[in-house]
């Protein structure tokens, strides 16, 4: 190789490195920022958000039809423990790794009540008499509840309910 | 071989521009190409799945963060008319479609930003819980800056920039199939800006 083609090359494959090192960042950076951003008031613990309104600037996309609960986790000290009190609508748990994927999802149709998981690094052992256990693929992500709540009415039941939910670290107790 | 130092440093900026530039452009530009098309409402079965690949993956992270996999819900989005153009406040739409084969579905207007358009009128969404049928077994809902005489409204109001609407179908039955007939339809009445 010789004259400019080696430094054409070069720009070449430079290009193609960083263009796939950006698409596969893209996801870990946003989703790191959100889990930052939900974190702000305490990482494992529930947030009931404020009602979705068009002032909603934390997630893109919002819908104004749910009432969300948020939990920033963080599995570096352990397991956690995981509850969703009872609501009369569709409600879902949804959990998400650092690279935003939904790995976990249940829902009112596989539960009657309440429902209750473990949630532990992958890789790691679970706690005895554990249960219901899930693996998240990355110690820091982000758990989501959905209540359906298409009302103001609705919306002040479901946050009143979502103060028995849990998040918080796993004891044997 | 100052000389050789410069041209190995523009070599590698050029690359990282390049780079950088391309990547912004598939996810601009090419993002239709990584979803599925029924009539003007694009999709992505992978959404939010584990199995995306790493361009679903990153599309959906920057328009649809904590978006669920399809075994919970389908996402569909609108950002054109039949005719190809963007939506626009500055047109009146009808949206109107038959009763889905789901649990639940909503429709939801969202400005540029991907964000609820700050249009202090509270008109931001419809859905399954709220909706009346027509006698034709249709429903209709207006999508304009006003709301005139609609029975539902979708409010384009300060949508300055254009907008796109999200159809999400939760817990979709056995029987759901998205096709261009069974997903809800946009009909543009008029772009004067002055509503018939």
């Amino acid at each position: 190789m010789s004259g400019w083609s080696k430094y054409v090359w070069a720009a070449l494959a430079i290009a193609v490195l960083s263009h796939l090192a950006l698409i596969n960042a893209v996801p870990n950076v946003l989703t790191g920022v959100a889990i930052s951003r939900l974190g702000e008031a305490g990482v494992n613990q529930w947030h009931v958000a404020p009602r979705v309104t068009e002032a909603s600037r934390t997630i893109v996309r919002p819908a104004p039809d749910f009432a969300y609960s948020v939990c920033a986790y963080d599995l570096a000290r352990g397991p956690l423990r995981l509850r969703v009190a009872d609501w009369d609508q569709y409600w879902s748990l949804s959990l998400y790794g650092a690279n935003s994927d939904n790995f976990f999802v249940l829902d009112d149709r596989e539960v009657r009540g309440d429902a209750e998981i473990i949630l532990v690094r992958q890789g790691r052992a679970a706690p005895d008499h554990a249960e219901q256990v899930v693996q998240s693929p990355s110690s820091k992500g982000i758990a989501l509840i959905r209540r359906l709540a298409p009302t103001l009415e609705a919306y002040n039941a479901a946050a009143r309910a979502a103060a028995d939910d849990v998040c918080a670290p796993f004891t044997n107790s | 071989m100052w000389r050789r130092v410069l041209a190995w440093g523009a070599a590698a900026l050029v690359g990282v521009g390049l780079g950088v530039a391309s990547a912004w452009a598939a996810l601009e530009f090419g993002r239709a190409s990584f979803m599925e098309r029924y009539g003007a409402w694009t999709h992505s079965r992978a959404a939010g799945s584990v199995g995306a690949d790493p361009y679903t993956r990153a599309v959906i992270a920057r328009e649809g963060l904590l978006a669920l996999s399809a075994r919970e819900a389908l996402y569909f989005n609108l950002a054109e008319d039949s005719q190809g153009r963007p939506l626009s406040e500055a047109c009146v739409y009808e949206l109107s479609g038959p009763p889905l084969e789901t649990r639940w579905w909503s429709v939801t207007l969202y400005a540029r930003d991907h964000f609820l358009a700050q249009n202090g009128d509270h008109a931001a969404a419809i859905d399954a819980t709220r909706i009346r049928y027509d006698g034709d077994g249709r429903w209709r809902a207006r999508v304009a800056p006003v709301r005139g005489e609609a029975a539902h409204w979708l409010s384009s109001r300060n949508t300055h920039s254009g907008f796109s609407l999200t159809l999400r179908v939760y817990n979709p039955r056995r029987e759901f199939r998205a096709s261009a007939e069974s997903l809800p339809v946009l009909t543009t009445l008029n772009c004067a800006g002055a509503a018939p």
